[in-house]
């Protein structure tokens, strides 16, 4: 009995300890930057706005800003470095011409992952915000707008050869940008360091579009922790038939 | 011959008086005297900041948000124009909503262009939008009425998504899609504010994106249209 309890207190303090060492955890530094014309904007996701402690190993991020001459940007993005990254962001070309975007958001990950299954999802807008007639959104030489990234490398990507249009003033379209990893099970990479997404468009000039997505990575125990917990369970066995 | 050129002189002179007279019925008398953002929320109380910026003569910019301990708005590039030249006037509204409490939450947002104008008008506007599930339960976007409103004082003009329901599993995302008006004619003029208004529910750690516009044009009074019509009439007379 009092080994049990012992046992009880340990976990107890293990599992409390571990929650104390979430809480007391730094803001993660996720990061944005965009890319336009030959110009790179970036910065921390915080820097133009703000982020919030939701949850042990969540954080809530939102600005917005306008440093990169003829565009607005703004997000609102929740990321867990367990991890995730699930959010919205819209854009605006406030040029007389369009424009071709890069926009990446980055976040760094703890602990890093050995191996994983993954899913990822986007769905958009596209609005002729000027009222021209028309709107515009398309992939960038026929490549892919969402782009899943581990350690900055290619994981999966989704919207290739993309073509949106509105052909009404002041009209709307939405578009789903397609899924992976959802209701099946679909192995993911190998993360050291960082996950992220990376959104590649041909925007109008004058016209607005928002992204909605996400990319998640579950680890998978290794198989050291699938031996540990066998051996554990074979161990509470023996213990509970040698006491009956 | 000389009384021809004089008569058709005189003429062109009184439809120029007339015109003057008209012209400023037909498109101008609006103010816009800035911008109006409101949020109320079963969350509660928060902060609201908006900064407006001029543009282009006739345009202005909005930036801000609306933050609660557990909730937040964010809008970005919120355009309103009024162009007197050409009668028409525009609201454009884009914001994210996310709910970040652990219960369902109710949410509504007005945004507008304040000002007046001499009508009738004609509207026309869209709205788009997606639905995050962040939350590792069923998530859901309800409306009990218009999720979204095109709005000229306190008479509604347009609404779309009305008594919405979406549903998202898990950590997906869901194209709540797109919606578009136009040619609906409203009179009276605007004597107080053009504007969007977005009322939801959402449930715990959902997000609601929208991209939206309500435009409006000043319809040219009837004289206006009598004196285009008589426009040729009178050049004929002058090339005779």
């Amino acid at each position: 009995m009092s080994k049990k309890f012992f046992v009880g207190a340990m976990l107890l303090s293990l599992g409390a300890s571990a929650f104390d060492a979430h809480a007391d955890m730094m803001a993660p530094v996720f990061s944005y930057s965009i890319s336009s014309g030959g110009l790179t904007v970036n910065g921390s996701a915080s820097d133009f706005g703000s982020v919030r402690q939701l949850a042990p190993t969540e954080w809530f991020f939102q600005g917005n800003t306008n440093a990169l001459a003829g565009t607005s940007l703004s997000w609102a993005y929740l990321v867990d470095p367990d991890p995730f990254i699930t959010g919205t962001f819209s854009v605006t070309n406030e040029t007389a011409s369009a424009r071709e975007y890069v926009i990446n958001f980055s976040l760094p990950i703890s602990p890093s992952i050995e191996a994983s299954t993954m899913s990822g999802q986007v769905a958009g807008t596209l609005t002729d915000a000027n009222g021209s007639g028309s709107a515009l959104l398309t992939s960038i030489a026929g490549g892919n707008v969402y782009t899943a990234l581990a350690d900055e490398l290619f994981v999966y990507s989704l919207m290739s050869g993309a073509n949106h249009w509105v052909s009404n003033p002041f009209g709307t379209t939405s578009f789903s940008g397609g899924s992976f990893g959802q209701g099946t099970t679909l192995a993911g990479p190998l993360v050291n360091d960082t996950i992220g997404i990376r959104f590649a468009f041909t925007l109008s000039a004058g016209d607005s579009a928002s992204f909605s997505s996400i990319f998640v990575v579950n680890p998978v125990p290794a198989p050291g922790v699938f031996a540990l917990a066998v051996v554990t369970g074979l161990i509470g066995y023996g213990r509970r038939r040698r006491s009956s | 011959m000389n009384r021809l050129r004089q008569n058709g002189m005189s003429c062109v002179m009184a439809l120029a008086a007339v015109v003057v007279v008209l012209a400023p019925t037909a498109s101008a008398g609006f103010t816009s005297v800035g911008a109006f953002y409101s949020v109320s929320s079963s969350v509660g109380g928060g902060n609201l900041i908006n900064t407006a910026m001029d543009t282009t003569p006739v345009s202005w910019v909005n930036n801000g948000n609306w933050t609660a301990p557990s909730a937040s708005i964010e809008w970005s590039n919120n355009l309103q124009v009024w162009n007197q030249a050409t009668g028409i006037g525009m609201v454009n509204v884009n914001i994210v909503i996310r709910n970040n409490t652990a219960a369902a939450q109710d949410f509504t947002l007005v945004a507008g262009m304040d000002g007046f104008a001499s009508g009738p008008f004609t509207a026309s506007g869209s709205i788009g939008g997606q639905y995050v599930n962040g939350s590792a339960t069923l998530g859901m976007l309800t409306s009990s009425g218009p999720l979204w409103s095109a709005i000229a004082d306190s008479s509604i003009v347009n609404t779309q998504l009305n008594n919405a329901l979406f549903f998202a599993q898990p950590f997906q995302v869901v194209s709540l899609g797109s919606f578009s008006f136009s040619n609906i004619q409203f009179g009276g003029g605007i004597s107080d504010r053009a504007s969007i208004a977005f009322s939801m529910r959402l449930s715990p750690g959902g997000e609601a994106s929208f991209t939206s516009v309500f435009s409006f044009q000043v319809i040219p009074a009837p004289a206006a249209f009598a004196l285009i019509g008589l426009m040729p009439l009178v050049r004929s007379r002058r090339r005779r």
